[in-house]
């Protein structure tokens, strides 16, 4: 997989546009729903200026981890928004995405059946943000966790305890929605990749443009 | 259904092993415990509503590959936040340091816009063509004067409307930075005329600026001017309200964002 990636990498970097569209197919869905916790609604926005970022800066990419480069680049385009938006960016959570939850309940709270992913990534990103984030950039983005702390900036071991808490956080809410469901279902009937339908992710234009630079 | 997690996992080891399991992308077994069906589905595989800017992405390959960003395009902000350090200073000092504002918005390095739709892309600066290479030093010295011995901006001919655009964006800024009273007097000089042509008459200058000059730009990051005689507007600042000339401490409309990293 990741050798893969590195090829795709480099056929990009030599002008190829079917590895940069094998790219973007790949990592694209982890960025987003990495930005999805780090400014909500606006996901796809800032993703998108990510991707400008990426196109444009591709040729400087010398190696490393590919993933985290970008990841890198998509953050950083979270926290110039999230200051454009005078918000603070240790608060994360999307309050969208928590009351969509509620209205994606059902879903969630049979917790021991089938969760959605968008109802996965709303729990996750109601975490504290330092939990969130660990947890997102290495089961969702698919770092290990040295490479996590790289992009975040801490320790490796700061990140698997983040990582370790917010699990633990997780598997509490779980119990909680599970034991107010008083829970004797038979888990076989579930289908193994569970999704729901994304409907708030409605493709919407792309309004800000801008920043080729 | 599953009993058997009271808490989560009982350790950092076994987290890192259900992280690493949802990374791999596996699919769970429906009998998995809830955490790792979670995990599983926060990790599923693309939906297709994620991929729907998949073609505004490869448009922005094919535009960097056509026009390639120079070496040095990775740290745009920096030469920004650096420029608009010394226009800071510049325009602390004078109205004739008016001109280090200007000469930084064409900014030495080039870095010629990537994409045709340059402006408010790159941030504010919007660097023209460098025509003057790294002159850009607020030299002027603290005298209340006008400018004499600097070239004339307008004259020297950026080639095309992008680079125009940038100059007189950079005179704005520097128009803007100035106190009420300095800017009277800097509308007479030779260096903001093509800023009175362009804005339609000296009365027009303020607002023509206060539109031209975006009063924040993703990218433009000027930090606090490390000068201490920052007490003054800074250049970008757009809501330099013609008030009490020189006050010292006009920095509340600070407009742009702090720097990107």
């Amino acid at each position: 997989m990741t050798g893969e990636l590195n090829e795709a990498v480099a056929a990009a970097q030599a002008g190829d546009e079917e590895a940069f569209r094998f790219l973007y197919r790949s990592l694209q869905p982890g960025l987003l729903r990495y930005l999805t916790a780090l400014v909500g609604a606006d996901a796809e926005d800032v993703a998108s200026e990510a991707w400008l970022q990426i196109s444009r800066d591709l040729p400087s990419f010398t190696g490393g981890e590919f993933r985290a480069w970008t990841v890198t680049i998509a953050r950083n385009r979270a926290m110039d928004h999230l200051r454009r938006q005078r918000r603070r960016p240790a608060l994360p959570v999307p309050v969208q995405a928590l009351s969509e939850l509620a209205g994606d309940a059902d879903t969630a709270e049979r917790a021991g059946e089938t969760i959605g992913t968008d109802s996965a990534l709303a729990l996750i990103a109601s975490l504290p943000p330092r939990e969130a984030e660990a947890v997102l950039l290495r089961a969702v983005i698919g770092l290990d966790a040295e490479t996590a702390g790289r992009v975040l900036g801490r320790r490796a071991g700061a990140v698997r305890t983040a990582a370790h808490r917010g699990l633990r956080r997780l598997a509490a809410m779980l119990q909680r929605t599970d034991a107010d469901q008083s829970s004797d279902q038979a888990g076989g009937a579930t289908p193994p990749r569970p999704r729901t339908g994304r409907g708030r992710q409605a493709p919407q234009a792309p309004k800000a443009e801008p920043a080729d630079g | 259904m599953n009993f058997r997690r009271s808490d989560g996992p009982a350790d950092r080891a076994e987290s890192e092993r259900l992280l690493d399991t949802a990374r791999t992308g596996t699919p769970p077994e429906p009998t998995a415990d809830p955490l790792a069906l979670l995990l599983a589905a926060a990790a599923a595989p693309a939906d297709p509503g994620e991929l729907t800017g998949e073609e505004r992405a490869v448009a922005a390959f094919r535009a960097a590959r056509a026009n390639p960003a120079p070496a040095a395009a990775p740290r745009p902000r920096h030469r920004f936040r650096v420029g608009a350090v010394l226009a800071g200073v510049a325009a602390t000092a004078t109205a004739g340091a008016a001109f280090a504002a200007v000469s930084l918005d064409r900014n030495p390095e080039p870095a010629p816009p990537p994409v045709p739709a340059t402006s408010g892309s790159t941030g504010a600066s919007g660097p023209g063509t460098p025509t003057h290479s790294g002159g850009a030093t607020p030299s002027g010295g603290p005298s209340g004067g006008i400018p004499s011995t600097a070239p004339t901006p307008g004259g020297s001919g950026g080639p095309g409307r992008p680079a125009d655009a940038a100059q007189l964006a950079g005179l704005c800024r520097a128009y803007l930075a100035k106190s009420d009273r300095q800017r009277a007097r800097a509308l007479e000089t030779d260096v903001f005329a093509d800023l009175v042509s362009a804005a339609g008459g000296a009365d027009r200058v303020e607002d023509y600026c206060l539109a031209l000059v975006p009063e924040k730009s993703p990218e433009a990051a000027p930090p606090e001017p490390a000068s201490p005689r920052a007490a003054s507007p800074k250049p970008s600042a757009h809501k330099a309200t013609p008030s009490a000339p020189a006050a010292p401490t006009r920095r509340t409309g600070r407009p742009t964002t702090a720097p990107g990293r």
